[in-house]
């Protein structure tokens, strides 16, 4: 297309008919109108951005677009890469037409896309706002082999439980603060008094490795959690085994699961929410911070109706896990350096605080930005991260293991949940993926 | 279709066996309508599901089945469509139409060309070039993601819909020349020897003579490879990059969350199947031609 | 075939060998007229090829007409063929020769394994299914006067992109009665057979201090019913909103053999554990059995509130059991997108969609079909059956095996279906090699020589029919 006339002449009359996808019809005007982007530095430059993000999630990330744009005069268009980021972005780092700047939902990707040099050293302008407003921690997760080249632009607290609050008082149960009791005393008094406990979204593969991933890292210990994620220890190991059997507590019991698990495995991210909220089928989801994006639309109210618990402590202390989204620049060009310094500054984390189910970790924003004090809160404990605080593991694996639709972890926890009492097959599948995707 | 070819051996049949047998005639074609009236619905239920959950809200379709809406129509709603449209899917309405029509008249243009060389001109090795032709029918279009993928990167065209519109050429060249070929070999001799005869060049007895009575089998080419690009994901899903990419792609991003994005994807597949089923309509006649003429693909 | 298609009559074969096939005006749109002028282009083949051109162009003029077709096909289909032959021999990174390595994993990893499973699976069904159904409805429309209607309902997902078919499917699917039309057809036809009824969910507490226990579905008291001592039987697992406007519970009377079965849960919690507390509801209507030995002696059923009694039973120690029925659980529909039914049901997809093919080229077929023989069996005193079985299917033979071989290779081929309507935790059950060639080659592990590998796979299965068609050609040219 870059070449070839005819083809942008194709283009531009497809622009003039109907506008810029992502500008709606407002921006579209900011090539053909100079006069109004004068003074704007970047007038007329195309930034693509993709990321994984629909729906909801995608309407509030495209404000933030739309922030940059009226700042800069740039048109960005957003892409959705659906679930599976490393499946769209494949063919065109193949192609070599990646987009502008990408958000990959793993920092596992950034160290595999480093490799294959598909990825841009960040500007001196980007990394002194990272220096200026990330703890070391956080910009480490950003970089490969010494350099960096990511920014994570969004947080999330992967250490929750959500729960509906009317559920809990028509059945009198009470949040737990230890695993069993939230087995035995607060999943069984929903049970009894006939509502289901959890509503799972098995079918998203990822809600799974979070939720081992919580009661692992609670269950064996920060040590062993970081040997797992290295897989310096197999996933035969005793300590994989006491974690399945404790997830096995909650996912082994049909009647605690909505719709047994062959409903939760055809539910996806985030039904299972509306299940809760919206439907009121279900008393509680265990996922991370987000879900407050899909809350109003079900009807519920953050604080109110929606409350959370942090994950109860399974061994001796509850475990704190965050993710994470990481912008990194794929083609170079000023538009790309330009997005991920403001994505990485105070004042675009700020437009971004403001829409439900966002945490920065950017330790400059403001709290006074978020919309209640509940995501204030979990963006306290985000910013201050302490020592016994991990990373989400299957992000930091290779995608082939840790973030692949039907592949490695995401499949061998569904089929896990199919047949719960059967641990040791688990395990031994766990352990074939991991050994395939980490020789590589 | 064929009814009144159908109608005369049940006649005479009937007759043959007098009253009885045309009662058990009337009989057995009435459990035959039935059966078939059963068959048109379940074939027709899907599509008017898909439809009727396109024009619900996003709270109906998740406490109630589409099928209530038949009691209570005033849920009828256009606020799906205008939250798609809104949300840039014209774009990709358009990029599916600026590559379906390239894409179908370069392929009717250059088969026309290559079936009338195989048709009508004689040059050494040509059956053998048109076996290769036919083998290529059945070429799956896997074998090219990879190769083709890394030649648009190195010829800079990797993500445009310039290199979309080649790849569906390309593949949609054998069926094209066979079925085109086919068709040219037909026309009688008599209308080419003269008009060689009178001295015309080969391209004008190709634009002027053969173009012209070729005109149902090109139709029905035309139809296929319209169909055919329209419908297509996976090339696009591989070498179509978001500003480019058609219908099909776009939602197809929006998959993996079904459950919650049924408000989206419902109207967005309406509106993608809105424009083949009208061409269907008004050429199937084409169509069904273009099935007989070369239906192994 | 499209001789073969007209088979030994022809109708209007002869004229249209002569005929130029200019537009036709013979509607409805039919069958016949397309398929004579089809067959008027193989039908006039072998008078062409065999006279020597008189006036004929010269070949360098050929080269200029087959350009752009040569480039564009040697370019895209050529030699990506030759590129991912040699691809498919070296590693992931392209880098490292492996021979034959990715051929062999592709026989020994479990998830290609499972692809292959479901190719077979897909093969050995679909184009049997849809052959036969194209046979069928073919068959039986040469009998309706709507004929042209019902060919082209049949035939509309054609039309229809194969993404939107996978959404259409997708929301037939659904596992919720209340979404998904296929289930809630079932569930309405299980119901008028056998409704649920009772209290599906109702069960007693999990622990050794309730004082009922679930035995084979069925509930049992673990104190046995004596006359003076009333059995309690609490339940939980059942919302409040069920019991709403049932009676309070009571205790049952303490003389002859009864008890009380009821709602052992307080809104809101609290109230103490099986016992009979005034906020709690009684179940109403259950049946109760009282069991001596493996025998049942009586059957009674509870009252509003709950209690039940069993007169004139001898005095004794019986067994009190809630059987099963009690609790049926409502019947929920089929899991179509679990595991087990995930390719059946994509398969049912594929059909809607093909069903119409094959039966317009089987009824154009059958038109073609001589009139005269099918009469002469007839008058023979051929019922109608033996003149389909012994008439009308041989004499079909080559349109079918047509239909079915194009079934075959497109089923080879399936991608777009599987994609879309198999949820991400069930596609890798449902998996077949056309997208797992894309999801290897482009997913997250990123392997294009296993990709290539896999392409050159589907490529070789293809191959026979490739044969299949230069030979089917060859005979028609000679």
């Amino acid at each position: 297309m870059r070449k070839l006339p005819i083809a942008v002449a194709l283009l531009g009359v497809a622009a003039a008919a109907c506008g810029t996808s992502s500008g709606g019809g407002t921006q579209a005007g900011s090539s053909s109108a100079p006069a109004a982007g004068g003074a704007k530095p970047l007038a007329g430059v195309k930034i693509e951005v993709a990321a994984k993000w629909t729906g909801d999630e995608q309407a509030n990330f495209e404000k933030v677009l739309k922030a940059f744009e009226a700042k800069t005069g740039a048109s960005v268009t957003y892409a959705s890469t659906g679930e599976d980021t490393g499946a769209y972005l494949g063919p065109r780092i193949e192609g070599g037409n990646p987009p502008d700047v990408a958000i990959l939902p793993q920092p596992g990707l950034v160290q595999q896309y480093a490799d294959q040099g598909a990825l841009k050293p960040l500007s001196s302008q980007v990394q002194a706002q990272i220096d200026q407003n990330y703890t070391p921690y956080w910009k480490e997760l950003g970089s490969a082999k010494g350099q960096v080249y990511g920014v994570l632009v969004k947080a999330a607290h992967k250490s929750l439980i959500w729960y509906r609050q009317s559920a809990f008082d028509d059945a009198g149960a009470q949040p737990a603060t230890t695993w069993d009791d939230l087995v035995s005393k607060t999943a069984q008094t929903l049970s009894d008094s006939g509502t289901t406990p959890f509503a799972l979204c098995a079918a998203s593969g990822w809600t799974l490795t979070d939720l081992f991933e919580n009661i692992y890292l609670s269950s064996a210990g920060p040590d062993n959690y970081d040997k797992l994620s290295k897989h310096e220890i197999p996933w035969t190991d005793a300590s994989v085994t006491t974690a399945l059997q404790k997830m096995a507590q909650v996912v082994g019991k049909k009647e605690f699961i909505l719709g047994g698990p062959s409903g939760a495995l055809q539910t996806d991210f985030p039904t299972c929410v509306t299940q809760v909220y919206g439907q009121k089928k279900a008393a509680m989801v265990i996922e991370a911070d987000f879900v407050a994006a899909s809350v109003p639309q079900s009807g519920a109210k953050v604080g109110e109706e929606a409350k959370i618990m942090p994950f109860p402590k399974v061994g001796d202390t509850a475990p704190v896990i965050l993710g994470g989204d990481v912008a990194v620049v794929m083609k170079d060009s000023k538009g790309a350096q330009a997005l991920l310094e403001y994505l990485a500054s105070k004042e675009g984390g700020e437009v971004w605080a403001k829409q439900p189910g966002y945490l920065s970790p950017n330790r400059n924003v403001s709290p006074d930005n978020y919309p209640d004090d509940l995501t204030k809160q979990l963006a306290q404990t985000i910013i201050s991260a302490g020592e016994s605080v991990r990373y989400d593991m299957s992000d930091l694996a290779p995608s082939a293991f840790g973030g692949t639709d039907g592949k490695g972890e995401w499949k061998d926890l569904q089929d896990f949940l199919r047949t719960p009492t059967d641990v040791k097959g688990a395990q031994q599948k766990l352990e074939a993926d991991a050994a395939k995707a980490f020789e590589k | 279709m064929t009814t009144t070819v159908a109608e005369q051996p049940r006649h005479a049949m009937a007759i043959q066996r007098g009253v009885a047998g045309r009662i058990m005639d009337r009989l057995g074609g009435g459990v035959v309508q039935v059966f078939l009236v059963l068959v048109a619905v379940f074939w027709l239920v899907p599509t008017l599901g898909l439809l009727i959950v396109s024009l619900r809200s996003e709270t109906a379709n998740n406490s109630t089945g589409w099928w209530t809406l038949l009691t209570k129509p005033a849920e009828i709603t256009f606020k799906n469509y205008s939250n798609l449209l809104a949300s840039g899917f014209g774009q990709s309405f358009w990029n599916t139409v600026l590559i379906t029509v390239p894409a179908t008249l370069l392929v009717i243009g250059i088969a026309a060309m290559a079936a009338y060389a195989f048709a009508w001109i004689e040059f050494p090795g040509r059956d053998a070039v048109f076996l290769v032709v036919i083998a290529l029918l059945v070429v799956p279009v896997q074998i090219a993601l990879i190769p083709i993928a890394k030649l648009y990167g190195f010829l800079g065209i990797f993500g445009s819909i310039l290199g979309v519109v080649l790849f569906h050429v390309a593949f949609g060249l054998p069926f094209a020349i066979f079925l085109l070929r086919n068709f040219f070999v037909g026309i009688p001799r008599e209308l080419l020897e003269a008009a060689r005869m009178d001295g015309a060049p080969e391209w004008r007895i190709f634009a002027t003579v053969v173009f012209p009575l070729a005109k149902p089998a090109i139709a029905s080419l035309g139809i296929f490879q319209f169909l055919w690009v329209w419908n297509d994901l996976l090339v696009a899903l591989v070498f179509a990059d978001t500003d480019n990419q058609p219908m099909t792609k776009a939602l197809q991003s929006q998959m993996r969350q079904f459950g919650t994005n049924v408000d989206i994807l419902a109207p967005g597949a309406f509106l993608s199947l809105i424009i083949p089923l009208v061409l269907f309509f008004a050429f199937q006649r084409y169509f069904v031609q273009g099935l007989l003429a070369g239906s192994v693909k | 075939m499209t001789e073969r298609l007209d088979g030994p009559q022809a109708p209007g074969g002869g004229d249209a060998a002569g005929e130029p096939p200019g537009p036709r005006e013979t509607p409805p749109a039919g069958v016949t007229a397309p398929v004579a002028a089809a067959a008027s282009a193989t039908a006039a083949v072998p008078a062409e090829g065999a006279a020597p051109p008189r006036l004929g162009p010269s070949p360098r003029l050929a080269v200029m007409f087959l350009l752009p077709a040569v480039l564009l096909l040697a370019a895209w289909m050529i030699y990506p063929l030759v590129y991912s032959l040699v691809r498919s021999l070296f590693d992931a990174s392209g880098s490292r020769f492996v021979g034959l390595g990715n051929y062999g994993s592709i026989f020994t990893d479990s998830s290609t394994l499972t692809t292959i499973r479901n190719n077979v699976i897909w093969v050995v069904v679909a184009p049997v299914v849809v052959t036969a159904l194209g046979l069928i409805f073919a068959v039986l429309t040469e009998r309706i006067r709507w004929a042209t209607a019902f060919k082209l309902v049949l035939f509309m997902p054609m039309a229809v992109s194969l993404l939107a078919a996978g959404v259409i499917f997708r929301l037939v699917y659904e596992q919720d009665p209340d979404k998904g039309v296929a289930n809630a057809i079932i569930t309405t036809v299980h119901d008028t057979f056998s409704s649920s009824t009772g209290y599906p969910g109702a069960r007693p507490r999990e622990n050794d201090q309730a004082p009922a226990t679930v035995q084979g579905g069925a509930v049992v008291a673990k104190q046995q019913a004596q006359p003076g001592r009333p059995v309690l039987i609490p339940l939980v697992g059942l919302s409040q909103d069920v019991v709403k406007d049932a009676a309070p519970a009571k205790a049952a009377p303490a003389d002859g053999i009864g008890g009380t079965v009821w709602l052992d849960v307080v809104r809101g919690g609290g109230g103490t554990l099986n016992q009979v507390d005034p906020q709690e509801k009684g179940l109403a209507g259950i049946t109760v059995e009282a069991v001596s030995g493996s025998t049942v002696k009586a059957t009674t059923e509870t009252a509003d509130d709950g209690t039940f009694r069993f007169s004139g039973l001898p005095a004794g120690s019986y067994v009190i059991r809630l059987p099963q029925s009690n609790f049926t659980a409502p019947f929920n529909g089929v899991t179509w997108l679990g595991p087990a039914l995930i390719t059946p049901a994509i398969i049912g997809a594929y059909i809607w969609v093909w069903a119409g093919f094959a039966m317009v080229l089987i009824a154009a077929g059958l038109s073609a079909i001589p009139r005269d023989a099918l009469e002469a069996a007839r008058i023979d005193g051929a019922t109608e059956w033996q003149v389909f079985r012994r008439i009308t299917v041989p004499l079909l033979a080559p349109v079918l095996l047509v239909v079915f071989v194009t079934m075959v290779i497109n089923v080879l081929k399936v991608f777009d279906l599987v994609f879309i309507i198999a949820p991400g935790s069930v596609q890798p059950q449902a998996n077949v090699i056309a997208l797992e060639m894309w999801r290897v080659s482009f997913g997250g592990g990123g392997n294009q020589g296993l990709g290539s590998a896999l392409s050159i796979f589907l490529l070789l299965l293809v191959v026979p029919f490739m044969i299949f068609n230069i030979r089917r050609f060859r005979r028609d040219e000679s």
